[in-house]
């Protein structure tokens, strides 16, 4: 009887990972994210902004030029300067918009209205927004005629950005950056989120299709219920740590060998020095993005990252399983399914909510006692470690998610073992309790 | 020697009691009916002899010890709602449920292979589940069944869905694995097959066991006194010269023959009639053209005791009612 679990297991992995659907998400669901990624940017250097020509009615007669020097990297734009009545210029198709400026625009800045035809676009509204509230700022400080001011504005101007050093557990410092570890933080989060809701359902409908085409009670009679149950969340969970090893690797062996080839030889080497504490502080990169490239680009780091993954994945996986495994023995269809459904899919929705709001501040109480919750530790603590936080509340969270899984498994495998046997009504909460409790 | 002795089990569900104090014990070797309407708790007692689920009460007592999980390898059930993995191969999923039973691959491969040249079903071996029809897929469903030679062989309803030549290669299969030494549970609600194949049967009505022995005895004792008569002549000639030999009896309308015109009578003698004595007094009153013991049909016997004990029931509750 014990190596009949492995049998079960055998089959739901092999069945799941020889399919064809796997195989291409695995391979091509790194891409894909990559691709996504990457896609803002490849639409907007892939389409092209319509031609625009605008009329400037310029009253002030002071803001057409540094408009126009403003608006030069616009290739699409063409500005001619206009005088005459607003109206008919308006009236004139020729134009594809017009931009009146008051002639009191200094005193009173919200004299300027940009009229158009059709659809304007936020970058040209943007940027002559911008345009102008620089120019009246300079025309009103030069109003206090003050000596030097150019000279005194240069020496002002300050590039600020805070380098965060955090000092872990055993002393050492490690740059680090709350919005990279937001960002990391977030992603694993929602990698997570995936995984649980994917992998929980595939184990809960696989359940109800063994109940409906009754291949289930030809296997009960050789596999004590338990048995099946635990073997197909083990089979299913199997199939889920193998896609995360697989995009692991991939992705640190794309930081180890990639990476390095497309970096310019400059920023590697500046990563190496930030990492080593002697950035030339007069750096022309900036010191986030050299920080985020050199996590990506940090085998080590990425590697550890995915092991927390998998800690979590796994245990939030097995945990929340159980709870599908005990809706799918209780009900015939997908459909029935759907209301209990929510007993899972809500605490996973909540967790996922809760998490974003970690990543601003991962250290308040109700962050702490969310992420030992085993409904939700997984994901919150997936948003908290990035920032660093004390490796004894991750030991203590995976290990209450893992108690509980072994708690919940107990409970599921008592509704599961009388659910299989039912059809027909469509049971309750209630009914799932009583059948726990029986004999 | 029993190979299943189940006693007093009892299995109670919120509501209902599945099962209320029944006994059954199933001889090794033989064919055993258990028979029922349906919902009357007969495979709730098939899942509890099959270790699937545990009744409140009672014990089962498999082959001399008390059954336990281990025994479930010794023993072949084929449910009466069966299915199979659709998207799985034929052979890959015989041999998933072969492995199950604690088959080595290379032995259920062989074994399986034999199964399926017998069956005449070879090239379905690389096809998927889906691809077959309810016949076909029940051919696989019993050869992973019998796959391991269990010593006890459970069937629930094993011919719906077969058609009658197919029906008939399955038969012959039950009875060849019977005469190789295994026992057969046969769970069915085809009277006439319990006829033909059982040994022993049992009938569950509304949980409880009410009726159960060797089949051939059981239709002698009810069937005794009982008695098929056809001749021609004058029916009432017959009744006077037989008297008070007949307790009841019921005739048919003649049929209407070259011969002459036949009639049917159906008999109940008194208890300890001689029959050298009636037949001598029935020959001389009409033309005897057969004479022949009537044994009632599984299917009479099925009817008349589970309305019988319906009935009792009703009244005994009905007295509590009133109490």
């Amino acid at each position: 009887m014990r190596n009949n679990i492995g049998i079960i297991i055998h089959r739901e992995f092999a069945e799941r990972v020889a399919k064809k659907s796997f195989i291409i998400t695995t391979l091509l669901m790194p891409v894909l994210m990559l691709l996504m990624m990457a896609a803002p940017a490849l639409i907007m250097s892939v389409s092209t902004p319509s031609d625009k020509h605008l009329a400037v009615i310029d009253e002030s007669g002071v803001m057409f030029d540094p408009i126009k020097e403003g608006v030069k990297n616009m290739e699409y734009l063409t500005l001619s300067r206009q005088t005459g009545a607003l109206d008919s210029i308006i009236a004139d198709r020729s134009y594809d918009g017009v931009l009146y400026i008051g002639a009191d625009v200094v005193e009173n800045p919200r004299n300027t209205f940009l009229y158009f035809h059709d659809a304007g676009g936020m970058e040209v509204e943007n940027t002559i927004n911008s345009i102008l509230k620089q120019e009246i700022e300079d025309t009103r400080l030069q109003a206090y005629s003050i000596e030097n001011l150019p000279q005194i504005l240069a020496e002002i101007e300050a590039d600020v950005h805070v380098s965060t050093i955090r000092i872990n557990d055993s002393g050492e410092e490690e740059n680090t950056s709350s919005t990279i570890s937001m960002f990391i933080g977030m992603a694993m989060t929602f990698i997570l989120y995936m995984f649980l809701l994917m992998y929980g359902q595939m184990v809960m409908t696989s359940i109800i299709e063994e109940k409906n085409n009754r291949v289930l009670e030809l296997v009960v009679s050789s596999v004590k219920p338990i048995q099946l149950m635990l073997g197909k969340i083990l089979g299913v969970g199997l199939v889920a740590v193998l896609q995360v090893f697989i995009w692991g690797v991939l992705i640190c062996l794309m930081s180890a060998f990639v990476a390095p080839l497309l970096m310019p030889e400059s920023i590697t080497s500046q990563v190496e020095m930030m990492n080593s504490g002697a950035l030339d502080a007069a750096s022309d990169i900036d010191p986030e993005m050299l920080q985020a490239i050199g996590m990506f680009t940090s085998v080590s780091y990425l590697a550890t990252l995915f092991g927390y993954i998998l800690l979590f994945l796994i245990g939030g996986f097995l945990f929340y399983a159980s709870i599908f495994a005990a809706i799918g023995s209780a009900v015939d269809n997908i459909q029935d399914a759907s209301q209990l459904q929510s007993f899972a899919i809500i605490p996973i929705i909540i967790a996922l909510v809760f998490s974003m709001s970690v990543a601003t501040d991962p250290n308040t109480t109700a962050a702490f006692w969310f992420s030992m919750i085993p409904f939700t530790s997984p994901m919150v603590m997936l948003a908290r470690i990035p920032f660093g936080i004390p490796h004894w509340e991750i030991w203590v969270s995976a290990a209450v998610l893992y108690i509980s899984f072994i708690i919940m498994a107990w409970i599921s495998a008592k509704i599961y073992r009388v659910g299989i046997f039912m059809y027909g009504k469509k049971p309750t909460v209630r009914d799932l309790i009583r059948w726990a409790r029986y004999k | 020697m029993n190979i299943i002795e189940a006693r007093n089990i009892t299995k109670k569900y919120t509501g209902h009691t599945a099962l209320d104090d029944v006994s059954v014990n199933i001889p090794q070797g033989s064919i055993y009916g258990l028979l029922g309407p349906n919902g009357a708790g007969k495979t709730t007692l098939i899942r509890i002899i099959n270790h699937i689920t545990a009744p409140d009460s009672g014990e089962v007592i498999f082959d001399g010890h008390r059954l336990c999980a281990e025994d479930v390898v010794h023993i072949g059930y084929l449910p009466e709602e069966r299915g199979l993995y659709k998207k799985m191969k034929v052979g890959e999923q015989a041999m998933f449920f072969a492995k199950l039973k604690g088959l080595r691959s290379k032995e259920a491969e062989a074994q399986l292979k034999q199964w399926f040249e017998r069956f005449g079903i070879m090239n379905w071996w690389g096809k998927k589940v889906e691809e077959l029809s309810k016949g076909m897929a029940q051919k696989v469903q019993f050869i992973v069944t019998v796959l391991h030679r269990p010593k006890l062989l459970i069937f629930d309803e094993p011919f719906s869905g077969f058609d009658p030549i197919n029906a008939d290669l399955l038969k012959r299969e039950i009875l060849k694995l019977r005469d190789q030494g295994a026992t057969v549970i046969f769970s069915t609600h085809n009277m006439e097959s319990v006829e033909t194949l059982c040994d022993n049967f049992s009938l569950i009505n509304r949980s409880q066991n009410i009726l159960s022995g060797n089949v051939a005895e059981i239709r002698n004792h009810m069937g005794a006194d009982n008695y098929k008569l056809t001749f021609q002549g004058s029916p009432e000639k017959l009744f006077t010269a037989l008297g008070d030999m007949v307790l009841r009896h019921r005739i048919s309308n003649p049929a209407d023959t070259p011969q002459g015109l036949v009639y049917n009578a159906e008999l109940k003698l008194h208890p300890g009639t001689p029959i050298r004595e009636f037949i001598t007094q029935a020959n001389e009153a009409v033309d005897i053209i057969t004479f022949d013991r009537s044994l009632p049909s599984m299917n009479e016997i099925f009817i008349k005791t589970v309305e019988e004990s319906n009935a009792a029931a009703d009244v005994a509750k009905a007295l509590r009612a009133n109490r």
